[in-house]
């Protein structure tokens, strides 16, 4: 019933909301309700009267003169069709090239750990080179494995950058479209709740080496390789929510959900305010780091901001 | 399939035929539309939503809210008298119109032209 509901909020999307449209969608309701109780009462499915109902609703043009929104209906600049294709290929392609951008997050991640192994295994005293010479090493690995990954990043995340209309415009799809989107996404949606499992505990994990070490070993410079060892569980539990998470997120974009519902797309407001938002938090952090030099601490920004963030946006959707 | 073109300038005739004996509201009259055609005929909610606005707007039709069925309020229609006159005249057209086209249709059973 929701489904019906949606299409028809859908449909409606974007036109004056003068009391003879909303009387309009009202009794349109009622109708395809009717219709979609008594196809389910003759024995049809969920999915069969959906359809049926979905299929026989009709066109709004009809309805443009009666109901004064032919102006409306004809500069509807905002709503775009998608495609079956066009959602196909965004699926498609974000399963590609998930794993990809994946790999580039993973290769930054590690980059430092090269540096930090080097470094421990030297001050444990389990090789013995010159430190210059350790870290200049460490340091090439660190800046190749940067690039590396920054490169990969950059280039297979704009093979997806022709899809950014999806994430910003608000659009409608076709009953078939949905099914086919809501399909990939049940079939999916089971190892995805097994992928953030691993990667959460995996990132619950990562902290054990660093608190362990000092307890079982009473060697300090081995800390330092526990940072290695941490860092690698972390760019392990990031990739795997990377590389799994393209396709989830195609889906929330194509049936606009979540971060991307008609609500959220449609609020100016609140686009600006998490533009600016993040922008301010950038400045604050590397201007209070820099004239006081306590980067120590100064990181805690982020967390902090992450949770601001979060709450603000809970405020400005329940405004709305 | 019907053509929608040749059907649309007797949706009215349709809708009010069955709103002669009882108020009726729109999903109760697409039903009997489609029985009553075989399913030959299924009409659209846009439709049929265009075709009350329409009627009510010149007066053959009147909108009323009725008992509440599935627990919400149902907007009802009535046939007016000047709905009943619109419909026979409807008829009469249609009588005529028919008797015209049937002129140049080919007879199934013999192939002669009239």
């Amino acid at each position: 019933m929701n489904i019906i509901k949606n299409y028809l909020d859908n449909m409606f999307l974007g036109l004056p909301e003068t009391e003879d449209v909303n009387r309009a969608k009202k009794e349109l309701l009622a109708m395809m309700e009717d219709k979609y109780n008594e196809l389910k009462n003759s024995g049809k499915t969920e999915n069969e009267a959906i359809g049926i109902v979905i299929s026989e609703f009709g066109n709004l043009d009809e309805l443009a003169e009666t109901l004064g929104i032919k102006e409306a209906l004809e500069n509807k600049p905002d709503i775009n069709h998608v495609s079956y294709e066009e959602a196909e290929n965004y699926i498609e392609d974000s399963r590609n090239i998930s794993p990809k951008t994946a790999l580039g997050v993973f290769l930054c991640i590690m980059s430092p750990t090269i540096l930090l192994l080097l470094l421990g295994l030297n001050e444990s005293g389990f090789i013995q080179i010159k430190e210059e010479r350790l870290v200049a090493a460490g340091l090439a690995a660190l800046i190749a494995l940067v690039a590396a990954g920054v490169s990969y990043f950059i280039r297979y995340s704009s093979k997806l950058e022709k899809y950014e209309y999806l994430e910003k415009n608000v659009f409608e799809l076709d009953y078939r479209t949905e099914q086919m989107i809501r399909n990939v996404m049940a079939q999916y949606e089971h190892s995805y709740k097994s992928t953030v499992n691993t990667s959460v505990i995996l990132y619950i994990f990562s902290a054990l080496p660093i608190i362990l070490t000092p307890l079982l070993f009473e060697i300090d410079e081995l800390t330092i390789i526990s940072v290695a060892v941490t860092l690698t569980i972390v760019a392990f539990a990031t990739y795997n929510l990377i590389s799994k998470g393209g396709i989830k997120e195609a889906c929330d974009v194509l049936l606009q959900q979540g971060d991307y519902s008609v609500e959220t797309k449609s609020n100016k407001t609140w686009q600006l305010i998490s533009k600016v938002f993040w922008l301010a938090i950038v400045a604050v952090y590397l201007a209070y780091s820099f004239i006081t030099n306590k980067w120590g601490i100064s990181w805690v920004i982020w967390p902090v901001a992450g949770i601001m963030y979060t709450i603000i946006s809970i405020v400005a959707q329940e405004k709305q | 399939m019907i053509s929608s073109d040749v059907i649309r300038g007797y949706i009215d005739t349709m809708i009010l035929y069955l709103l002669l004996n009882n108020p009726s509201y729109g999903y109760e009259i697409s039903k009997k539309i489609r029985e009553l055609t075989d399913e030959k005929y299924i009409i659209k909610e846009t439709t049929l939503y265009s075709a009350f606005k329409r009627m009510e707007s010149n007066g053959y039709i009147e909108a009323f809210s009725g008992d509440e069925t599935y627990g919400k309020p149902r907007t009802y229609y009535r046939i007016t008298e000047s709905g009943k006159s619109y419909y026979n005249e409807k008829c009469e057209e249609w009588k005529l119109t028919k008797e015209v086209i049937e002129k140049f249709i080919v007879k199934e059973n013999n192939d002669e032209y009239y």
